[in-house]
């Protein structure tokens, strides 16, 4: 069990080194110069220079990643190219704002997506199962900045229901503010939840049909168990570990849909600082943004397999 | 199994509680921007707040260093300029009241108003501004380094005088200076350290018509009016408060526009959305002229490109006309030589354009030796790449109407319109054969063709790649021209010779509209360009309550 988790950590620290080191060279090999951004119009070689060493970009490559990766391991994320502020500031600043949408997409990913795979599953060719197809599969060619700006001509203009963008109205106070927050968050979260869902919901489907036909379900019922008592009790056990890391293997695409509907809703997280950064090339902030969620989607993976094998005694080697 | 099910819902809503609390940490709302140090804590005193949807948040609150657009209205708003550009594209006094030359040009004299103050009650004095000049020549800040390498010295004579010392004369010195340079308050930043690391985001203090007062990342900024700006209107300006709101996505800003979310889209609105825009009673348009224009320009490194013949046809197979008409939907003007109608001081107006003929182009072509010896139709040695970018949905139209024009003439354009960083990147490196771009700001046209043509100068904007002494010697001789009229006569000489040389093609002076609620403000006066417009401090001042 020990070795199990020690050996699955380790790996977990590879993959993050693995993810920092590509991005770290990926964006050097970018062809594009983060000085050339800085002033439109005239700018002299020395002032170029200048912004070149204040970068660190004059050092050789190989001296620039060593410094990078030690100041890491010390938790330090650099400093900002553009903002001059420390990367780490700039992040907690926004990284709230992404939590919020994208964790409560998660939860309530899981809390629909669940019972939907369920239903159709045990329903296979039913009407429940007939929509999830259907769903999952439309759903599947949905491309957010389009739903997203569907979802504000509808509801936010047409029928004035839901602000135009931006995170929450400053001047409210006390609880009017945790409305307004959730008044604002309602799109985005919609949009985001509206694509996660079809995949995930048709994937669980398949995993929990899959579970169903299993000899011990045959089992279950051949001993005169009621069909709901076989279905959440014994098959709904063995397909929740694949729903979670389902939902593990779900965050990159989680975030990736972060970035634009932050972007198109005005919403103030890091998937907007990602594509505000990109435009700048600021390459300490998209370096900081990377690592900070290579370590989140490692971590969460990590915890899900070693609750897997905490739980499935099958997995254990 | 309930259980395990039970306790899944119950970590999801913790989770979601967690994360409500991490992102409110007690209470929402209250300390989560930064505050200036002038107290005031927005609660309106009758005064009616102005908000701007802009696109992008602001990088660097350091106005000696930043240059994105949202950080320029800013910092424009809240420090000072010597000089600004009014709605003809003139230079106008802001905080100097006029300047004069001595010394043959070779010494410029600023003449500082005496009522201008600092949000702390310190005035604005001649000091400041030798102060400001000096850290930016010391640490090579921003755009403006580039604009006092002249300075040979600096000489405060007494508070509302400051002079320069320039190493020869320069004609457009003052102006260039008076409008781009930011003055900044010597007891504030000279305490800063290293200005190059000053990162300058809280605690404002400015003397513009309006203090940035606090900022919240990614959201939104708010300036206050100040009291003490010598050009508000009688009893102080009608918007006491004014928050810029960000909406990256344009299409988002927009609808919060038809909203009421915000009251200005602080950027041009997309030509293909005007119209819907002119359909609301409730939004007023504005139209705004352009410092900047739209151009082929032709790497002269090219061996064919060298040759005048070929830039001449080059010239002749594109057509400006109903490039305006369509790609513009008529909202553009046309340009001849390399100096803008804006500047119609300076505008040669006795230039002919270069007729809109790819047969006659082909047939000149032809008559300078260049043949179709393979028969494929094309002209053998004219493949041109054309490099472009990406993201300004009208030159990469023009790219292709300009492509399918030139093989009517046997010239072959391949396009490559490409993300912005890289065609920077490219341009600057000078890698293309033809660059379709737009210029955004030129404030005077001897900058633009010291900037532009000067094979010796190393500002890095000559994208012809040009090196001909001749030219040189022109641009040289018109700079240290002290007298207007010469001066005048020397700039339209320059236009007609880059115009008879073809280095580039202009195609067109934009036009930008810009949109309001004319329901709830009126009174707006803006100034030509994206980056001026509608939200110059001057201009927001002006702005009254509509009805």
């Amino acid at each position: 069990m020990l070795r199990y988790a020690a050996s699955r950590g380790s790996r977990a620290i590879l993959t993050i080194w693995i993810a920092v080191t590509v991005t770290f060279f990926l964006l050097r090999l970018l062809p594009a110069d983060p000085t050339l951004l800085v002033v439109e119009g005239d700018m002299t070689p020395e002032m170029q220079d200048a912004l070149r060493s204040q970068y660190g970009l004059d050092k050789p490559l190989l001296q620039q990643y060593l410094l990078y990766l030690g100041q890491l391991v010390q938790g330090n994320l650099g400093v900002s190219f553009r903002q001059l502020v420390p990367v780490t500031d700039l992040l907690l600043s926004r990284l709230p704002w992404t939590l919020l949408l994208a964790g409560s997409a998660f939860v309530l990913t899981l809390l629909i997506g669940i019972p939907l795979g369920v239903y159709a599953a045990v329903g296979r060719g039913g009407p429940v199962d007939r929509a999830v197809q259907f769903f999952g599969i439309t759903s599947n060619a949905l491309f957010i900045p389009s739903v997203a700006i569907l979802l504000l001509v509808v509801f936010g203009s047409n029928l004035g229901w839901f602000p135009i963008g931006q995170a929450i109205d400053p001047d409210t106070r006390g609880l009017a503010a945790y409305a307004s927050l959730l008044h604002h968050l309602a799109l985005p979260l919609f949009s985001l939840v509206l694509v996660q869902l079809g995949p995930y919901a048709l994937t669980l489907r398949t995993n929990m049909a899959e579970v169903l036909g299993e000899d011990y379900i045959t089992s279950a019922r051949a001993r005169g168990l009621t069909p709901r008592r076989v279905v959440w009790r014994h098959a709904l056990r063995n397909a929740v570990l694949p729903a979670l890391m389902l939902m593990g293997l779900q965050l990159g695409t989680l975030i990736g849909g972060a970035v634009l509907t932050e972007t198109v809703f005005a919403y103030p997280g890091v998937g907007r600082l990602i594509f505000e950064s990109v435009q700048q090339l600021d390459f300490p902030v998209l370096q900081g943004a990377f690592v900070v969620l290579a370590v989140t989607v490692v971590l969460a993976n990590l915890l899900t397999d070693l609750l897997s094998m905490a739980l499935n005694p099958r997995i254990r080697t | 199994m309930n259980g395990k099910i039970g306790r899944i819902r119950k970590a999801g809503a913790a989770l979601a509680i967690a994360t409500l609390v991490a992102v409110t940490g007690c209470s929402l709302n209250e300390g989560g921007g930064e505050s200036t140090g002038s107290g005031d804590s927005g609660e309106q005193a009758g005064g009616a707040t102005l908000r701007i949807g802009t696109t992008t948040d602001m990088e660097n609150f350091n106005p000696l260093q930043s240059l994105s657009k949202t950080d320029s209205w800013i910092l424009n708003a809240t420090y000072p300029s010597l000089l600004r550009i009014d709605e003809n594209a003139q230079k106008v006094p802001e905080l100097a009241e006029d300047y004069t030359t001595e010394d043959g040009g070779s010494v410029v004299v600023f003449h500082l108003r005496d009522d201008f103050e600092w949000s702390d009650g310190t005035p604005v004095t001649a000091k400041d501004v030798a102060f400001t000049a000096q850290s930016i020549m010391d640490y090579q800040l921003g755009n403006v380094a580039a604009k006092l390498t002249w300075v040979t010295g600096i000489e405060v004579r007494d508070d509302q005088t400051v002079a320069f010392t320039l190493s020869e004369p320069y004609a457009p010195f003052a102006e260039g200076l008076g409008f781009w340079m930011r003055v900044v308050p010597e007891h504030i930043f000279s305490k800063a350290g290293d200005l190059s690391q000053f990162a300058n985001d809280s605690d404002w203090v400015g003397a513009g018509a309006y203090i940035l007062e606090s900022a919240t990342k990614g959201q939104r900024y708010t300036l206050k009016a100040n009291e003490n700006y010598p050009y508000a209107p009688e009893g102080g300006a009608a918007v006491e408060t004014v928050e810029y709101v960000v909406y990256p996505d344009v299409n988002t800003m927009i609808l919060a526009l038809r909203n009421g979310d915000i009251d200005l889209m602080g950027t041009p609105v997309p030509v293909s959305a005007v119209a819907s825009l002119e359909g609301d009673e409730n939004i007023a348009i504005e139209t705004v002229g352009s410092l900047g224009f739209a151009h082929l320009t032709y790497n002269m490194q090219n061996p064919v490109l060298a040759d005048q013949t070929v830039r001449q046809a080059l010239s002749m197979v594109v057509d400006t006309e109903s490039i305006i008409e369509t790609i513009l939907q008529g909202d553009g003007e046309q340009m001849v030589g390399p100096i803008s109608p804006t500047f119609a001081d300076y505008d040669n107006t006795d230039l002919e354009p270069y007729p809109f003929d790819p047969a006659g182009a082909r047939t000149m072509l032809e008559e300078a030796g260049y043949a179709d010896a393979d028969g494929d139709g094309m002209l053998d040695d004219l493949a041109f790449e054309v490099v472009c970018d990406q993201s300004n949905a009208n030159l990469t139209r023009v790219a292709e109407v300009v492509r399918d024009d030139a093989a009517e003439a046997g010239i072959q354009l391949d396009l490559a319109c490409i993300e912005r960083n890289t065609f920077l990147a490219r341009t600057r490196g000078g890698e293309y054969d033809i660059d379709l771009s737009q210029w955004g700001v030129f404030d005077n046209p001897m900058d633009q063709l010291r900037s532009t043509y000067l094979s010796t100068n190393p500002g890095g904007i000559n994208y012809n790649l040009v090196a001909d002494p001749e030219l040189d010697a022109l641009v040289n001789d018109a700079a240290v021209t002290a007298e207007p009229d010469q001066f005048v006569e020397k700039i339209k000489g320059i236009d007609a010779y880059v115009h008879d040389q073809a280095l580039l093609t202009p195609l067109y002076v934009e036009n930008f509209r810009f949109a309001y609620r004319g329901d709830r403000f009126t009174g707006f006066d803006p100034s030509p360009s994206d980056l001026l417009g509608m939200v110059t401090g001057y201009s927001l001042s002006q702005v009254e309550r509509a009805g």
